[in-house]
């Protein structure tokens, strides 16, 4: 009797029924794509952010302090101090490895062109690299500094060559040795050929850049790296992650620990390789967290405002459904239903016009959260699966929050009286 | 008779309208909040991007070692911060060591993301450390240090992670002086506005002609994409959320055409045109627009002054945060537009409606 009597009601004004649903829908649209592009859009800019280049710098622990300007060291480092190149896939197996999105290990040397001390790296550009998990990334200077331009090509290092003799040249010292792409050059006295113009605007564009295993075997230093660059996604600094993690009590650690900020990201790069130290480069590592805090706290307002504007329009049309059926409440009222049953009858419509449209506005505002990342970013944002059922719920509960006022104002006035009226 | 008919119907009709006036003032609220938002979004988020220090570098043309000094003047001369540097080698005992002419003053709003303990400006006597030279040499805030060019009280230690951490920054001028330089720097930083990176960019080249002025296409293409797709996020998000509150107000209307069939009969039947009525229907939709334009456009003020602050206040000039009076325009235009799409969609029915089924009964 009871579920006849609400299917006949659906059934009798279904025009008045789809609108209300069509009101629930729209309003749970509004919200999970608003929802949906806030949770995504964090997430996108931290990897636009990557562009800006490494924010984690390995380098070994050294006795000695490193005198260089531009490239060129003015003191010898110490022979003993540099990180195995074999040690460096370690980076790759910390807690936070699916964090660590780039690696680019260097070593360093110089050599005299013209004259002139000019400094030569050697590096991976863009190097087929295996995980200790099994699978393989390419990762090199070339992926961690997506904004440098390169008139020429790439070098093309997937797979170690210690006899190649191609290298690419910054564009400041390119001009400086009236050099081009195609070009040759002697270091330490082999030929090499010039494959591309690096610009980068920073104090690069003075370097010559060679494979690393090439510049290992020119300064008889096989095996040896001596800076590793590391772009990884960290989650903004808060007054928790400036804490010195010396002093933690345990618990407090272990959240430390289990948490991508940069500083925890550097101690467990730490850990991984004795020899070396990880540390922040402030000037990325604290502004991306700046940006990011914003562009979230950004998002997160704007989803604010529009979710309550969504859960008002609901609620109004709500109200306004209850009201329109004052008459009909009378009636029943006056034919011997309680209250409570009446409150049913009318509850159980509205949850299932609140779950009908809650689930289809959800559905079609996750797909609309989708397409906005699509458009911008390029990549299709992944709507998390809770947050449907989650605006279901919502929807449910503001649509019954809605009508329970009218309801409870309707039950208390007497039948004669809204009878009368004629509604 | 046209506007008593309007206004009339207004007054008659209450609680339908009220909600036909409320999903209109929520349309005109998100709309004067979005449109405050996305006006001020560009000048904001690339203010957050100042941090990340210069986007431009004047470095030695191939042939020499020094930039004059002359391309700090002109760079500010453009509306840009712009600081000179000198790097040389010094030495500390018998240890050589690299040190940083910085001119304080000016690098400030460079070096914003030095993490400094002490003072963040050294005079004449004093410098800062690096925190790995500080280390390496055990001194701390307040101890001399043995400079060869003459010693140095360290009045704080910088911590960049870059190469800083193994410097010695001293005043500019006593670098200068150590280094026998006059009126030239090693290089020259300078931050443009990111709006106007590339007029500034050629304006320097132009004006100094024996110098290598390059863009650091990190920073600057960076800020450049983040802001463009920030902008292009909220802007195709508060086109969602238009399109989704017409439909609803869409929604309030046409049950308002609806429920007045009869009232439509009976004016069809006494011999009112069909566009005359339509017409009728319109002018209710936007006496009650410009209604809720007003309504709207306070509560979307408050809303936008509100994200403002939340968000950008921290390093916000206080005046006028997040708050632009000038979209009263455009809002006033999107609401009405939003009530007259509403409007006519249902509207089409009147041509539809025959007076004496209508009238007849349900």
């Amino acid at each position: 009797m009871f579920l006849r009597f609400v299917g006949q009601s659906i059934r009798r004004a279904p025009r008045r029924k789809a609108m209300a649903i069509g009101a629930v829908a729209l309003g749970s649209a509004v919200a999970t794509a608003m929802l949906g592009a806030m949770l995504d859009v964090g997430d996108r800019v931290n990897q636009e952010l990557r562009s800006l280049g490494a924010n984690l710098l390995v380098t070994p622990k050294s006795a000695s302090l490193p005198v260089e300007i531009g490239g060129i060291r003015y003191q010898l480092a110490a022979k003993d101090e540099f990180i195995p190149e074999a040690q460096v896939p370690k980076i790759k197996s910390i807690f936070w490895q699916l964090n660590v999105t780039a690696i680019a290990p260097s070593l360093e040397a110089q050599t005299k062109i013209d004259g002139r001390n000019v400094p030569v790296a050697g590096v991976w550009f863009s190097r087929n690299f295996r995980l200790p998990a099994g699978n393989s990334i390419m990762t090199g200077l070339r992926s961690l500094n997506s904004t440098w331009k390169v008139d020429g090509r790439w070098i093309d290092d997937r797979e170690p060559d210690v006899r190649a003799a191609d290298c690419m040249l910054g564009a400041s010292l390119a001009a400086r040795l009236g050099l081009q792409s195609g070009s040759t050059l002697r270091l330490f006295g082999e030929t090499f050929h010039v494959a591309g113009i690096l610009s980068t605007g920073g104090d690069e564009e003075d370097r010559v850049f060679v494979r690393l295993e090439v510049l290992q075997r020119l300064t008889g230093r096989g095996g040896q790296v001596d800076a590793v660059h590391v772009g990884a996604l960290t989650k903004p600094e808060d007054a928790f992650a400036r804490k010195d993690p010396a002093k933690m009590l345990p618990a407090e650690y272990e959240r430390w620990n289990c948490t991508p900020y940069i500083t925890s990201i550097a101690h467990q790069i730490d850990e991984v390789l004795p020899m070396a130290v990880a540390r922040p480069i402030r000037r990325v590592s604290d502004n991306e967290g700046r940006v990011l805090t914003r562009v979230r706290g950004l998002m997160l307002l704007i989803a604010l405002a529009a979710l309550a504007t969504a859960a008002l329009t609901v609620w109004s049309v709500m109200a306004t459904t209850v009201l329109e059926r004052r008459y009909e409440i009378a009636v029943m009222q006056a034919t011997g239903a309680g209250s409570g049953l009446i409150a049913a009858l009318l509850g159980a419509e509205i949850v299932m016009q609140g779950a009908l449209g809650g689930l289809l506005g959800a559905i079609a505002g996750a797909q609309l959260s989708g397409a906005v990342s699509q458009t911008v970013f390029g990549i299709r944002g992944q709507t998390p699966a809770l947050l449907i059922p989650l605006v279901v719920a919502v929807a449910i509960a503001v649509s019954l929050a809605g009508a329970a006022q009218p309801l409870r104002q309707a039950l208390a006035l007497e039948p004669a009286v809204i009878l009368r009226e004629g509604a | 008779m046209f506007w008593r008919f309007v206004f009339g119907a207004v007054r008659f009709r209450r609680r339908r309208l009220l909600l036909a006036f409320f999903g209109l003032a929520v349309a005109a609220t998100l709309a004067t909040a979005l449109f405050s938002v996305y006006s001020d979004i560009e000048r904001k988020m690339r203010r957050e991007f100042r941090g990340y220090g210069a986007n431009l570098i004047i470095a030695p043309a191939p042939n020499s070692q020094t930039v004059p000094l002359q391309a700090v003047e002109e760079a500010e001369h453009l509306g840009a911060s712009a600081a000179p540097f000198i790097y040389t080698v010094g030495r500390i005992g018998e240890e050589r060591i690299v040190v940083a002419g910085v001119d304080f003053r000016r690098a400030g709003p460079l070096t914003s993301y030095w993490k400094v303990d002490g003072a963040s400006a050294a005079e004449e006597g004093e410098c800062l450390a690096g925190s790995v030279l500080a280390a390496h040499f055990r001194v701390g805030q307040g101890q001399k240090l043995a400079l060869g060019s003459g010693p140095c009280v360290v009045r704080g230690i910088v911590t960049t992670g870059g190469d800083e951490d193994n410097r010695l920054m001293v005043p500019f001028e006593q670098a200068a002086a150590d280094a026998g330089l006059h009126n030239a720097a090693s290089m020259v930083e300078v931050r443009a506005d990111g709006r106007k990176l590339e007029e500034i960019r050629a304006s320097l080249v132009r004006a100094l002609p024996g110098s290598d002025v390059r863009v650091l296409h990190a920073v600057a293409e960076t800020e450049a994409s983040v802001v463009l797709k920030i902008k292009s996020v909220v802007w195709l998000l508060a086109l969602v959320i238009f399109a989704i509150t017409t439909l609803c107000v869409t929604g309030n209307f046409s049950a308002l055409v609806i429920e007045r069939s009869k009232e439509v009969g009976i004016l069809k039947a006494i011999g009112a045109a069909e566009s005359k009525i339509a017409a009728l229907f319109l002018s209710e939709s936007l006496v009650l627009a410009v209604i809720s334009t007003f309504a709207g456009y306070v509560a979307g003020l408050a809303v936008a002054y509100g994200i403002g602050r939340k968000i950008f206040s921290d390093n916000a000039q206080l005046s006028g945060i997040g708050v632009n009076f000038a979209v009263f325009g455009p809002v006033m235009a999107v609401t009405l537009l939003v009530a007259a799409v509403a409007t006519l969609l249902p509207v089409s029915r009147i041509w539809r409606i025959e007076p004496a089924i209508i009238l007849r009964g349900e």
